[in-house]
């Protein structure tokens, strides 16, 4: 009973934190939303630094570029998809979640859902 | 003269691995005539790479490999440290801490004479293996054709103590897990077997993941401060890949661990002994290739990528092999209680495997898709922040609860006392967080990592006896490590989400304020050293109109090579650095970025009490 009590306690905790911080996070202003996203796109000029970070001419020059689109309201993704079509999908450090890169993003939770069933079979047996 | 003895002893240590495999065959030899031979071969490679560094420390042109990477303008340290700093030398380099944990190995006592000889030839396999390639792909001990008396030198980057020192660590514990790669081999070859050799293994293992993490931390901490970018992690491919052995090898060490609780999981703990090593050689075959920075720089390297990738094939392949052959006889059943230290230990370990697996995913997952669509895509820090760490999270979730767990039963000690103190402390943050700025990932981090803190702190002051001799510190060591691990978690998290960045323009004598702390940019100084010029921004600190500091920032320029390298200026203080990049001038005005990094000090503190209680574990049976 002791450890219900600790860990349902420990695990509301998180949740609630969990939620009160992504509602605070839902609206930044402009400045937060650049920065968000020009720390997940890759300075081409560079050697594996983001644009954020970088202060390459490319850089400053895709820092504007997304500022003013999102000041013309575009989302994240619309930004995402045309700086992919215009410099491929490379500028992405983190990659598209479609179709094609869903072994990529699966790959982890596949793994955790045979081991968990590995484990449990395992232990069954026994 | 260096060079052809430095190439014969090399050549001759390769013959005598040679004559100790086929001996096998022909004649069974005795363990004392192996434990001779195989510190004869040690020797002769130690004869050869220092030979490598003589000729690097005379400045000995007419060796090629010291011609490219060479100059006679480089402070000594500088040429020591310029043997590894080029392919042909790191190689050797590499054979050469094959051959010290070959010596040091042949001295171990209790082990069944067999299993001894097996591991010793596997590892001789090992050692003609990297032997041919240096031969024949990267021999560092080439003539050079024309007689030139200076050499091209040294990569102005590579230029700095830190880097001297971590390709030798780094490689330490890389090529320590080949040690237990043979053991777990040669126990699975061995016929009449018991586990005398977890024991052995459990002592290399945290040797060699004692150094790595040593290696990487210098590193990182290079980048921190070299790189200019204010940060100490990328999830570049290159760290990456450094990763990938020290999380496997960690779940090693860990496995190892539960020799103690009676209950022996042989066959996990030979696979990942196959896999901790197969990965350093991937590794290996990742940078040496060259083909991290693109998959077509491969056709320019095409020899050398593919010796190593056929040795990573051969060695790998023939580990699992006979892992898949020969199953070890399954020790006692495993019962898995709800919960206790075991199946904590099982969970995490499990976990730990995931998270190597994700990382191997995302660094090779580019490659993947370039050879096949010709794409050209990128998976950096965003995917590996939001994979990695959350399926870390319930690891330390665990590591926290530790403490409290017993082996056997599925009894918790003192439950009570641990809730109310984590539900106080969960508090304490988050009544602290209210005031400050708020984050999610920061909230998580810093619970979890001060959870982990405060039960192992706990669990030393009522579990034990105080009385500071050396066996309370073996005894208590475990939870050493871990606070280690959380005051790491507390660095991390600070000076991940709560970092702060400021640029300014400005001339000479102007100031600025950040927070608290008032900064003048005082003047720049430029200078003439050995073998760069400099040119350094001096910032005066002060706090409450009391000067506390200076710190100097600024570039290098390396004429020989043409180079120009960021020196940041970093002002360390416990509870933040502050970190100082001099930019570009534009007429008067120089662009001046400050970056404030709280808590980046918890991070290397963190990873020096891991270090430390890497090393008392090793002398703990």
């Amino acid at each position: 009973m002791k450890l219900n009590l600790f860990s349902k306690i420990s695990i509301k905790t998180l949740l609630f934190f969990c939620f009160f911080g992504i509602s605070l996070s839902a609206n930044e202003n402009i400045e937060e939303k650049v920065k968000k996203l020009t720390l997940e796109l890759r300075c081409m000029t560079c050697q594996n630094q983001s644009v954020y970070d970088s202060d390459a001419d490319f850089s400053n020059d895709i820092k504007n570029l997304v500022k003013n689109k999102f000041e013309e309201g575009e989302s994240e993704y619309e930004i995402k998809k045309f700086l992919a079509e215009r410099y491929g999908e490379y500028i992405l450090f983190r990659p598209f979640f479609n179709y094609n890169n869903l072994f990529l993003w699966g790959f982890p939770f596949i793994l955790l859902t045979i081991s968990l069933f590995f484990l449990i079979f395992k232990t069954r047996k026994k | 003269m260096s060079s052809l003895i430095g190439f014969l002893s090399l050549i001759a240590a390769t013959g005598i691995n040679f004559v100790l495999l086929s001996s096998k065959i022909f004649i069974n030899f005795n363990i004392n005539k192996y434990n001779t031979l195989v510190r004869f071969s040690s020797i002769l490679t130690f004869i050869s790479f220092f030979s490598l560094m003589y000729a690097y420390i005379t400045s000995d042109f007419s060796n090629f490999n010291v011609f490219q990477n060479s100059h006679t303008d480089k402070p000594l340290i500088y040429k020591i440290s310029g043997t590894w700093g080029n392919h042909e030398g790191s190689m050797l380099l590499w054979i050469s801490i094959l051959s010290i944990y070959g010596f040091f190995f042949s001295f171990t006592k209790k082990i069944d004479i067999e299993l001894k000889k097996l591991t010793l030839l596997i590892q001789s396999f090992l050692h003609l293996l990297f032997s041919f390639f240096i031969i024949f792909t990267s021999n560092p001990f080439l003539i050079n054709s024309v007689v030139v008396t200076e050499g091209l030198g040294l990569n102005p980057i590579l230029q700095d103590p830190g880097l001297a020192i971590h390709p030798p660590l780094l490689y330490a514990g890389y090529v320590g897990y080949s040690i237990i790669f043979s053991l777990a081999i040669a126990s699975l070859l061995n016929k009449n077997n018991n586990e005398e050799w977890l024991y052995i293994a459990k002592k290399w293992s945290l040797v060699s993941w004692t150094c790595l993490t040593g290696g990487i931390a210098l590193g990182s901490y290079w980048a921190y401060y070299e790189l200019g970018w204010g940060g100490w992690w990328f999830w570049d491919p290159v760290e990456n890949i450094s990763l990938m052995p020290w999380i496997a090898g960690l779940a090693l060490v860990h496995s190892l661990l539960m020799i103690r609780g009676e209950q022996v999981l042989k066959r996990w703990i030979i696979f990942l002994s196959i896999l901790c090593f197969s990965l350093s050689i991937f590794g290996t075959f990742l940078v040496r290739s060259g083909i991290l920075t693109s998959v077509h720089s491969f056709a320019a390297d095409a020899s050398r990528g593919l010796f190593i990738l056929l040795i990573f094939f051969i060695i790998t392949g023939f580990g699992f092999l006979v892992f898949l052959l020969k199953k070890p006889e399954t020790s006692k059943p495993i019962t898995l209680l709800f919960i206790n230290k075991f199946s904590a230990l099982i969970f995490n370990n499990i976990l730990m495997i995931i998270a190597t697996l994700t990382v191997l995913l995302g660094t090779i997952y580019p490659i993947i898709v370039e050879v096949l669509t010709n794409k050209r895509i990128s998976v950096g820090a965003p995917y590996f922040n939001s994979t990695v760490i959350p399926i870390m999270i319930p690891g330390f979730l665990l590591m926290s609860i530790a403490p409290i767990l017993s082996w056997q039963t599925n009894k918790i000690r003192s439950a009570r006392n641990y809730v109310i103190f984590f539900i106080l402390i969960s508090l304490i943050i988050v009544i602290q967080s209210y005031f400050s700025k708020f984050n999610t990932w920061g909230i998580v981090g810093l619970i979890l990592g001060s959870w982990i803190i405060f039960a192992s702190l706990f669990a030393v002051l009522t579990s034990y006896k105080l009385n500071f001799n050396f066996r309370f510190f073996q005894k208590v060591n475990p939870h050493i490590a871990h606070i280690g691990v959380g005051i790491a978690i507390v660095g991390i998290t600070f000076s991940s989400v709560f970092k702060n960045e400021f640029t300014y323009n400005i001339v000479e004598g102007e100031n600025f304020k950040i927070n608290n702390t008032d900064i003048v940019f005082d003047k720049i100084e430029t200078t003439n050293e050995k073998n760069f010029q400099s040119l350094r921004a001096n910032f005066l600190i002060s706090k409450n109109k009391k000067v506390i500091g200076n710190v100097k920032a600024g570039k290098n320029y390396y004429p020989v090579s043409k180079m120009i390298t960021t020196e940041a200026g970093i002002f360390h203080e416990w509870f933040r650095d502050v970190y100082f990049i001099l930019g570009e001038q534009k007429d008067n005005e120089w662009l001046v970025k400050v970056h404030v990094n709280p808590f980046v000090s918890f991070i290397w503190l963190g990873v020096i009490i891991m270090v430390y209680s890497g090393l008392i574990g090793v002398s703990r049976r």
